[in-house]
Parts: structure tokens; sequence; C-alpha cells
């Protein structure tokens, strides 16, 4: 035997309808793998999806799984948490979906502090609608909306998350699924809001005009723009540029989770405890 | 049944409405003049341990509601015209996916921004057709105080039953109107409810929407062994994503069929000093308390005036519509839009003969302008 | 449809689903040491198919497994293939060195001549 990825997986569907080489299907396998070792029941586990190559995961894995619209995950999955807060809600999207389109969602996911995984498989480029500018295209790359190159400037995800509140920042490539595993095993038990980078390939369509045709190029090119955290933090700010760090960034477990936040609110109006006011967070603010 | 007296607003009966009609969760962003619902609701809901939050826009509001209602609870959202128009990508989802919720709109004037704290009805057509796509809606309109409260119960009801989302219309004028209401007890309210299908099967031999041709999926809730899969793309009868032709077709059919094979469960209306009318008036919301005004006054003057209100606006009691229409020559529709209510009737009567009085400066139609009007045919 | 192969089809240390497999070279390029190679096939995807060349070599790593987009390639599990009499290969500077003839041969088996 190997390991039993069929238990996770609805077979009928198979195979994907990714193309070949595509990164989205090693993170699909990390995160079967991730559940299986966390010993999750697949009742227990709602997985939510937006719209894109993304949007397909939902439909593969065999937990309770919605494909929602297009940058919409987080807000599905917010209400999906508030109705079930013992159970585990996912969300997986794309660069495009995450951080244009649901731009917002993702923010203010991150600022609740809600108890959601956040997958976002960021490669660089629109691929389901066929290579459009996403906002982490790298500036300079071909894009069928931008011929002449790309000018627009790119969002660093993780930092983004930071600076908007999620309490578990991580960044993992698809090159090494093994420490995808175990950040998104990490991640998946962190309480409150974890968001997963997880960069990956799209030679069709970002590397098709930018000197990546294979799967193996445009890996390559992932590898020369990452480097693991403690290598980053030691170098100066000229040796960063152009790098972005591997690893867990930022994990915070005293921040407040938003699911247990209501349940004071709900104390409150079922006469259990006082008003909440500025004084109970004095210490925090 | 056993009715009790509360003195309140429009807005805040809509709010009480859904929790006792067993609402856990409501999802919305502020947006006069439908506010209001949210500050009552936020109140009402963690007391009886349901959540009520305010997100980070609109979308999210819907979205966050959509979510509660797949893990099974009733959910409401309310909003006004602007967050419809927003909201709708979403309402075609949950058509979609059938997913069940309660969306309150309290009309004010548009478009765009329009006229925020003023009152209008210009959102009848779209409630029709919200999101893009084939489905049926549904769509109901309180005309009074004591309805604020008993279409938003029965609109739950009918989520449940035919598993998409139902609008509730409300206006300025009757969300903001404060006022003495008769409304049902909360235990009969209760005793009323009827909770949405569920399937009791092994896991193995279930299909959410493989049912029959006219018949609402069955959704069971989440998390409780049943796993299947919501989209918004065309799917099979497990929810899984196809393209094959006859499933696609057969879908998109049955989200018509399910409600328009069905339409006496759903259809509602108020004949008011209809059985000698002469002169057919047809109104429905805040308006329609004008035109019974203005009725009052016309028959004082000897002129036999009556009015039918729509109480379920979409779809249209258009058979009953055309036994008065074939009977009485002059009708009149009175609407705060230009006649967005008016083509239906139009289209129900088979007569192109049908006056109108429309009113878009955002202020409420007089009984007196009625009267005018209706002197002039 | 595809069915997958997670059982080991006989005391094998690598063995591949072909009907899954979309041939993309990951796992031949992430072998440390030289066991796969692609080898023309007409009637597959992108005209090429993975191939266990020397399984002898295999050290049981799992990562082509893991870096398989397609569920195309599965690795026997260490402790199960111990108990059926087998072990795993050490690495060896005669593997290193076929895995990078392999990757400079573009992936194919070291037979084929050519790229894909």
């Amino acid at each position: 035997m190997a390991f039993n990825y069929d238990k996770y997986l609805r077979l009928e569907k198979m195979p994907t309808l990714w193309c070949w080489g595509c990164g989205d299907g090693v993170i699909l396998k990390a995160f079967v793998r991730a559940i299986d070792k966390m010993g999750m029941s697949q009742d227990d586990v709602c997985v939510v999806s937006g719209i894109g190559c993304s949007g397909r995961f939902s439909s593969y894995v065999d937990f309770n799984t919605v494909h929602t619209t297009h940058g919409r995950t987080i807000a599905y999955a917010t209400g999906i948490k508030l109705a079930r807060p013992d159970k585990m809600v996912v969300c997986v999207a794309g660069d495009g979906d995450a951080l244009a389109i649901g731009g917002n969602h993702t923010i203010h996911g991150c600022r609740r502090n809600i108890d959601l995984t956040m997958i976002i498989i960021n490669n660089f480029i629109y691929g389901l609608t066929n290579s459009q500018t996403s906002p982490t295209t790298p500036k300079g790359m071909w894009t069928v909306s931008q011929k002449a190159g790309n000018i627009d400037p790119t969002f660093d995800t993780c930092k983004l998350a930071i600076a908007a509140g999620a309490s578990f920042v991580a960044r993992e490539s698809m090159l090494d699924p093994k420490r995808l595993e175990k950040s998104m095993i990490k991640a998946m038990q962190h309480k409150g809001f974890s968001m997963m980078e997880v960069l990956s390939n799209c030679h069709i369509n970002l590397g098709r005009k930018n000197k990546m045709v294979s799967a193996m190029e445009n890996l390559a090119w992932i590898d020369s723009i990452t480097t693991t955290k403690k290598k980053y933090d030691a170098m100066t700010p000229e040796e960063r540029l152009n790098l972005l760090p591997t690893g867990i960034l930022h994990e915070d477990t005293e921040a407040d989770e938003y699911c247990d936040m209501y349940a004071e609110i709900q104390k409150v109006h079922q006469g259990e405890r006082k008003v909440i006011t500025q004084d109970d967070f004095a210490k925090k603010i | 049944m056993a009715t009790r007296e509360v003195i309140s607003t429009g807005n805040e009966l809509a709010a009480l409405a859904a929790v006792d009609a067993g609402c856990m969760f409501f999802g919305g962003y502020p947006l006069t003049p439908s506010s209001e619902i949210m500050h009552e609701i936020s109140d009402l809901l963690p007391k009886k341990g349901g959540v009520a939050i305010q997100m980070e826009d609109e979308i999210g509001g819907i979205c966050a509601v959509i979510g509660a209602a797949m893990v099974g609870q009733r959910a409401l959202t309310a909003t006004s015209g602007p967050g419809m128009s927003l909201k709708a990508e979403q309402l075609g989802l949950a058509q979609m996916a059938e997913v069940p919720l309660v969306c309150v709109n309290v009309m004010r004037g548009g478009p765009s921004t329009g006229l925020p704290t003023r009152v209008s009805q210009g959102d009848i057509l779209q409630a029709k057709n919200p999101s893009h796509g084939d489905y049926k809606s549904i769509t109901l309109c309180a005309g009074s105080l004591a309805e604020c409260y008993t279409e938003v119960v029965r609109a739950f009801n009918l989520a449940d039953r035919f598993m998409q989302p139902v609008i509730v219309l409300l206006d300025e004028t009757i969300g903001h109107m404060h006022g003495k209401a008769d409304i049902p007890t909360a235990e009969d309210v209760e005793a009323g409810i009827v909770p949405r299908k569920r399937f009791d099967g092994p896991a193995q031999e279930y299909f959410p929407y493989g049912v029959e041709h006219d018949e609402p999926a069955v959704l069971n809730p989440m998390y409780e062994g049943y796993r299947y899969h919501f989209t918004g793309l065309h799917h099979d009868k497990k929810g899984y994503p196809t393209e094959e032709i006859e499933t696609c077709r057969k879908l998109i059919q049955r989200l018509e069929d399910k409600v328009a094979f069905h339409e006496d469960e759903v259809e509602s209306f108020e004949e008011f000093m209809m059985e000698d009318a002469e002169v057919m008036i047809i109104a429905y919301g805040s308006v329609s308390l004008a035109a019974k005004e203005a009725i009052r006054h016309l028959r004082a003057d000897g002129i036999k005036a009556g009015l039918f209100r729509p109480i379920t606006i979409w779809p249209s009691p258009a058979k009953k519509i055309k036994e008065h229409t074939d009977k009485i020559e002059k009708v009149l529709v009175v609407e705060l839009n230009i006649a967005q209510y008016h083509g239906e009737i139009q289209r129900a009567a088979a007569r192109l003969d049908i006056d109108g009085l429309f009113k878009v400066n955002g202020r409420p139609i007089s009984p007196h302008e009625i009267v005018s009007k209706v002197k002039e045919l | 449809m595809g069915t997958f192969k997670t059982k080991n089809p006989g005391n094998q240390p690598v063995w591949v689903n072909t009907s899954n497999c979309k041939a993309c070279d990951i796992c031949v390029s992430v072998c440390p040491t030289g066991v796969l190679g692609m080898k023309y096939e007409s009637t597959s995807t992108l005209g090429a198919m993975i191939s266990v060349n020397n399984p002898e070599s295999c050290i049981g790593c799992v990562e082509c497994e893991l870096s398989c987009p397609d569920f195309a390639i599965y690795v026997a599990d260490r402790q199960e293939y111990k108990a059926a009499g087998f072990s795993f290969a050490k690495i060896t500077d005669e593997a290193k060195e076929r895995q990078a003839a392999i990757v400079a041969n573009n992936y194919m088996s070291l037979s084929e001549q050519g790229v894909k």
C-alpha cells in the first residue's frame, strides 16, 4: 500500500481538469495528507473554494464542500463558521480570487481573526481566464491584458495578512510538499485566522510568454525568488530585493478569536455578564 | 389564531418576525432605510443563542447568510436598493445551489444612491430577476405594519418549502412607520414553522439534487454525515459540476417548475371593496394604504372603486387579476415607480388600456392624488 | 474516471497509474536516484509516459509521489515493504550520476533520444 488517498477524494471526478504539472494537484495532495495526519473526520471539515482553477479544489475532495462565487470564500466561510464554531472550515482561493475581487473579505477575515484557514494558491497570474495580470504578477512580465509588459505593482500576500491582523501567516511553495504539509497542519491547528500562501506554477499561462514553458522551468523560477525565513532574516535589505521568505512568518496564539468573542456578546444578552467595555481590552490596545 | 398588540415600526417588526420564525443568523451591512432591522436583530439573536454579524460589505452580508443556511440555519439579510444590486450575484448562487434564505429590501429612491431617506417602489422588476440566468423568484410585499411581521414569517416557510431565496419588499414609508399592530403570538408562529425537508437514509443513497421535476432540492445540514457539493455551476444529482446536456436542461427547468407548478402555495392577495367595484385600483405596499383611504372618499362621492392588492408580487396573481380586468373596464395601477408592475398587469389582463398613476419624486402618493386621477378616468 | 492504484501491484518500491499521468516530468525531476524517466507513448497526454527504469535504486523518499499533481505515482509504505522481505536502496554515486544524465536528457529515459 501507498498512502490511501482514495478515502478523501471523489474518484468519479478524477482525473482533475488541471493542466499537466499544475501545482494545484500537489497542494490538494498535501492538504489531504495533512487532514489525515490530524486525524480529522471528513464530516467535520468544510472546504470552501471560489472561482478560478483553484475553485475546482472543493469538488475533488470528499468533505462538506462549497464552490462559491468569485472572491467570496471568506465571507461564505464566516457564515459557516459562526453557525458551527465547533467545526473546521478551510478556504481555498487563487491570487486573483483572494487578493483582487475578494480583497475586501480577505483583509476583514484577517482583521476579525475568525478561526478559518485560508489557503491562497498564488500562481502569479489569472490561469483559468487565460493569462491576465493578477495582483501578484511581477512587474515586467507579459500578460494578455498587458502585452507591453505588466506595470502593476504587486501585493505581498503575507505582509498584507499580517498588517490586517491574521494571527497565523505562513508562505510555502509546492516545490517542497513535505514542508507544505507540515505548515498546513500548523495552520489548520492554529486557533484564529490562518493565512497560508502557497506559491505555485502556471507554466501554461504565466510561463508561455515569460520563458517558462514547462512546469520545471516555472518551478525553477519560483525557487529563484524564494528563500527560507531564517536566511531571509539574516540578509541585508539589498539582498532581500525580489525575494520572498518561506516558512511560518507570523504566529500569535494570544489574539482574540472572533467566535469566542461573539460568545461573550451572547453572554451579555443572556444576562451572564456585563457589557463589554474598552476597559476589557485596555491591556491589548 | 391568537394575536398580540404591539407598538413598533415596520423594520423592527420584520426583525422580530425573523427571530420568532426560528431565524438564527443575520448577516448585513448598514443601509438606509433598512438599518433598523440590523439594529433590532443584533439584540434579539444573541439573546437566543443566534448570531448577527455586520459584515464588511453588502456582498459579505449575504454570503455569510448563505453559508449559515448551508449549515441548516434559517438566516436573514436586510438591505435596500443599492445593497440588492450588490447582492444580486449571490442571490443567483442561492437560486442555483437551492439555498433557502430571506432577504428584506426596504425600498428607497433609485437608481444608484438615489433618495436614501425617501420612499420608492422602484425595485419591483429587480426583485423578479436580481441575478442573471433563469429561475423563478418569490417576492412578497408588505402592505401594513402587521404584514411586516406576517410576511417575513411566511417568507421563511416558503424559503424552506421551495429551497430558494425569498425577497420581502418593504418600502421606506412602511419600514419607518411607527404604530400599533396586531400580530400573531410567538407561540403560534413557532407552531406554524415548517422546517425544510431532510434525507435520513444511508449517505450513499443521498442525492440532494436528484428530485422530481417540480420539487426543490433536499439539502441536509452540513457536518451531519451527508457530504455533498454546493456549486453555482450546472450540477448533477450529487451536486457535482457537469455539462451533460440533458442534466443541465432538467436542472434549470426544475428551478422554474418547482415554483411554477405550485403557485397556489405562494399566491396571496387582498381584495378591498371589490364585490361591486366599477373602478379597480391596483396597488401594493404603503401605496395601498393611501388607495384604501381614496376608495372611502370615492365611494362617498358615489364612485364604486375597489382595491386589488397583490401581497405575493412574484409570481404575480395573474389569473385573479384577469378575472377582475375581464369584468371591470376602468383599471388604475398606482405605484411609486414608472410602470414597473403596470407592465405585469397589462400582461396578466392582456389589455393595453390599463391606466397608471406613477410618482417618482421620493414622496408618498396621497389619497387626494388617487381620488383626482380616478375622477379623470 | 480514474481509478487509483494505491495498492502495491506486487512488491514494487514504486509504481505508476498510467491512466492518471499527464506526463509533466515533475516526478522524474525530483527523483534523487535516477529511478524514473519518460518514454515516448503516442497515445498519452503530451506523447509521453513515466517509466520506472531502475526500481532497484529507489530509496523510498516519496518525493515523486508527493510532487505528482495527478495521483499517478505511488511509493511503497516503508514498514510494509520491509515486512514483505524487501528494502529500499541506499543512495549511490552511480544513481546520482544517472539522475543528472536523465535531467540533462530533458527528463527522458536514457534509452530514448531527442526531446518530447
